[in-house]
């Protein structure tokens, strides 16, 4: 378990519902500062939910959210981003008609990220060299890697204290994705914490620090990633508890 | 010929205020995909303002423009914040009839206050003829119309290609929740966009006054002409508004040479219908209609 | 009157199934009575409601059950009006064949525009139909068929007493009640419960959704004529700016809107409340207008299915009930 201090973002009792459905029950977590914590679960587990729910998206039923110490239970999306929180949403959710620099530039639009753009820029175009080369192309020629990169350095102009990236891998080719992680780690070595959300179970162990573990709403298992037994993550993947 | 020639001068000169008076329900429509059906009202509004303000406050013509536009920034504030933030994300249908209502507010208090009587912003341009030559005349105030009209598109396209905000605002209409994932308030930026809107609706509104009389209703004639240069031009498209705006121009001006002036009116509305009921995404977007 | 309204789901036994068909006919029975008691005033106030309740029941079918949103049913007021002003007043026929023809014009002209804005989709239609209005303002205007921007003075009210002519309106509010109620329960009534509660579904049966729209358009048009001819039958006097004016729309738009849209009741509601709140005003129109203007941005904000909508979710109460099935 993660102690209270040195966790950047706590996570409460959360309940969500959409309407009728509870999509998220009784949910606490706690992510530790500067490391990368994994969240693992099939389609459906409602990771997306609950992703939604720290950045604001959805109000939960009950429970609190806490950014270092701050409580921004319920606090409008932009409000949140602008505390320090980065995500990259699945699917890239790139600006098409905008240029790879627009794009960029519009990482860095809040005030604090816009007076150390230059810097962020030169930060950005040495991890990521294809982004510079194609900073005056419009984003809707880039292949479906380079809008995840893209994303990733957008996320990072942002200077953000915290990262979170929504299913990076989903529909890319080996290759690029060990790419993608490379650069994830490279982000994490200087300072930001990390939050991946996947659905391929070892990567994700072998990528993190720390796994929670997801299914129907749930965490049904969490522990230092080293230490979770693969197979046993795979059956509470599916749902399947094996100590009921 | 000579007749054709002069009516199609006219005609795109008329279109460049026909298309200063579009670009703002363009660009709410491309934004918040708004149909602002008090945008007329609104326009006409700020010609009453520009009036006043030169009748009773300070008679020079840009400085009244100036205390309007400043008026009128107070009020798109008021409207955007208070009214159609709240309705926008609840589809299309209320936000619709809330700027309905809207429009028959406008129109009425213009009643209200300055009666029916027909006015008009005084002005000696619409008098005098720039050229005047070859039996071809050019009036000063409809070629003033085109350059300022020319210059607010031109202008406006840059702030929305090349500025922070202009970004910040076609971010939030492109792909809300991803805009606020980077920290943009994207009510803020719907607020942003009909601060232009209204800036360009004042500036309209100074033209038309000085170009033409009005009434406390004219605003919904001027509102299909705006929904015309609209959807002609390609709604939420800029250049595109301009282009709509010359197109209904000359196609009332050209048309009424040939059957009449009676039927300019008519002609125009009839050529909007026919391109509403084909080409329903403008002439020139060549996205397919959702 | 609270006593002639029942609670209850429909299709209930009992006292309030009784009461569900008698108090119709004793509304009906008391409002004709008005006729032989009713003061002028009274009834020339009845004459607006009555008229304005079914061109209000006639937007209502369109904008909140067809999901077709029109700013063009003055088109129709327009072509009753002037079928009247003509039949009466040029070939000094008898008023019947007036309405009669009104609703045929109108129906005739909305197949017409049919071709064009049912080509337009969401604001577009909105729009068009609009426009469509404005040029027949325009045209009505420069036709000397119509006597130009002059128009008509219409003699034929005169023959009638306000009695006649609010037996008129009578007539046409409570048919175009009826009316309503009998699309809504009919076959087309489920087609568009079924459209508007399920768009996405429905979208695949693109030709069945056309003609449902389609029937409903004509059967406004067709209505909203014939009021149309009884407003200006009430009015005595029909120009092109007003007859084809937006603000017959305006008052649609918001008698639906106050009253609730997408219910029976709404409308009635919506009508009593525009029609009072006018004549309290009289001598004011700007700020009635105003004020209404106000009332409806209020109520999409705060209530957007209208007073019904709020009386609906206290009392869980319908006087008319539409749908087969209490559900939803």
């Amino acid at each position: 378990m993660i102690s209270e201090k040195e966790a950047i973002l706590t996570l409460d009792g959360l309940n969500v519902s959409h309407g009728d459905l509870q999509a998220i029950f009784d949910v606490s977590m706690r992510f530790p500062r500067g490391k990368i914590v994994s969240i693992i679960g099939a389609n459906g587990a409602g990771k997306s939910t609950l992703l939604n729910t720290i950045m604001g998206v959805h109000r939960p039923t009950s429970g609190t959210i806490a950014f270092e110490g701050r409580d921004i239970t319920g606090a409008r999306t932009s409000g949140i981003a602008s505390l320090g929180i980065a995500m990259t949403p699945e699917g890239s959710r790139v600006f098409e008609d905008m240029t790879v620099t627009e794009n960029l530039l519009m990482g860095a639009y809040l005030p604090a990220a816009k007076r150390k753009r230059g810097e962020q820029f030169e930060k950005v175009f040495s991890m990521f060299p294809m982004l510079k080369e194609k900073s005056s192309q419009l984003a809707t020629f880039l292949s479906g890697g380079q809008r995840q990169m893209l994303a990733i350095a957008r996320a990072i102009m942002m200077d953000p204290k915290l990262l979170i990236c929504d299913e990076v891998s989903l529909g890319l080719a080996p290759v690029i994705i060990k790419d993608i992680y490379r650069k994830i780690g490279e982000i994490n070595e200087t300072g930001v914490s990390i939050i991946l959300v996947e659905q391929e179970v070892r990567r994700s162990l072998q990528h993190s620090a720390y796994s929670y573990v997801m299914a129907k709403g749930r965490i049904v298992m969490e522990g230092a990633s080293d230490a979770l037994p693969i197979d046993e993550v795979n059956d509470a993947y599916f749902g399947i508890n094996r100590f009921a | 010929m000579d007749i054709l020639l002069q009516s199609i001068v006219t005609g795109v000169l008329l279109g460049g205020l026909y298309a200063i008076i579009g670009v703002g329900m363009s660009m709410i429509f491309g934004i918040m995909r708004l149909t602002n059906i008090a945008h007329g009202d609104i326009m006409i509004l700020s010609s009453f303002l520009t009036m006043f303000f030169m009748q009773h406050v300070i008679g020079n013509p840009v400085a009244a423009l100036l205390l309007t536009i400043a008026v009128m920034l107070v009020f798109g504030f008021c409207i955007q914040h208070f009214l159609i933030n709240n309705v926008i994300s609840k589809g299309d249908e209320p936000a619709l009839l809330v700027t309905f209502g809207l429009s028959i507010i406008v129109s009425n208090g213009l009643f209200l206050i300055f009666g029916p009587a027909a006015r008009g912003v005084p002005t000696e341009l619409i008098r005098t003829n720039l050229i005047n030559a070859n039996g071809i005349s050019v009036s000063s105030m409809y070629a003033l119309n085109f350059v300022v009209a020319v210059a607010v598109i031109i202008a406006l396209s840059l702030i929305m290609g090349r500025t922070s905000l202009g970004r910040g605002i076609r971010a939030a209409s492109s792909d809300t929740l991803m805009s606020e994932l980077l920290g943009v308030n994207t009510k803020r930026m719907y607020v942003y966009a009909m601060l232009l809107t209204v800036t360009t609706a004042s500036i309209a509104g100074m033209l038309v006054g000085m170009t033409f009389t009005f009434y406390p209703t004219t605003g919904t004639q001027y509102l299909i002409i705006a929904f015309g240069c609209v959807v002609i031009g390609g709604m939420g498209s800029l250049v595109g508004t301009l282009l709509g705006g010359v197109i209904l121009g000359l196609a009332q001006l050209v048309g009424a040479s040939f059957l009449g002036s009676a039927y300019q009116q008519l002609i125009g509305f009839l050529v909007l219908l026919v391109i509403l009921a084909v080409r329903p995404q403008g002439l020139l977007s060549k996205a397919v209609r959702k | 009157m609270n006593g002639i309204f029942s609670k209850g789901p429909a299709g209930m036994a009992g006292p309030a199934w009784h009461a569900r068909r008698i108090a119709p006919i004793a509304v009906l029975a008391v409002l004709v009575s008005l006729a032989f008691w009713g003061s002028d005033y009274l009834l020339s106030i009845m004459i607006l409601i009555m008229c304005y309740m079914a061109i209000g029941q006639m937007w209502n079918l369109l904008g909140g059950y067809a999901g077709l949103v029109s700013l063009g049913q003055q088109s129709f007021i327009g072509l009753g009006g002037y079928t009247l002003a003509k039949i009466t007043q040029v070939y000094h026929l008898p008023v019947i064949l007036a309405f009669v023809l009104a609703a045929v014009i109108s129906v005739l002209f909305a197949l017409l525009i049919s071709i064009p804005v049912f080509k337009m989709k969401g604001v577009y239609f909105t729009i068009g139909t609009w426009i469509v209005a404005e040029c027949l303002a325009l045209f009505f205007s420069t036709w000397s068929f119509s006597n130009y921007a002059q128009g008509y003075t219409i003699t034929a009210t005169y023959a009638f007493s306000t009695a006649q002519i609010y037996l008129v309106a009578l007539a046409v509010g409570v048919g175009a009640l009826i009316v309503v109620m009998a699309v809504l329960r009919s076959r087309l009534g489920l087609a568009l419960m079924a459209m508007r509660d399920n768009a996405a579904a429905s979208e695949v049966r693109g030709v069945e959704q056309y003609r449902t729209k389609l029937k409903c358009f004509l059967i406004s048009a067709a209505v909203t004529g014939i009021a149309g001819a009884a407003l200006y039958l009430n009015q005595a006097f029909i120009q092109p700016a007003n007859a084809f004016g937006i603000s017959w729309t305006v008052s649609m738009v918001f008698i639906a809107i106050i009253g609730g849209m997408g219910t029976v009741e709404g409308p009635i509601i919506g009508a009593v409340i525009f029609v009072l709140l006018r004549q309290a005003l009289y001598n004011f129109p700007g700020i009635s207008m105003m004020l209404l203007g106000l009332i409806a941005i209020a109520i999409i904000m705060i209530a957007p299915r209208g007073i019904m909508g709020i009386i609906r979710r206290k009392t869980q109460f319908e006087i008319f009930p539409v749908r087969r099935h209490p559900s939803a």
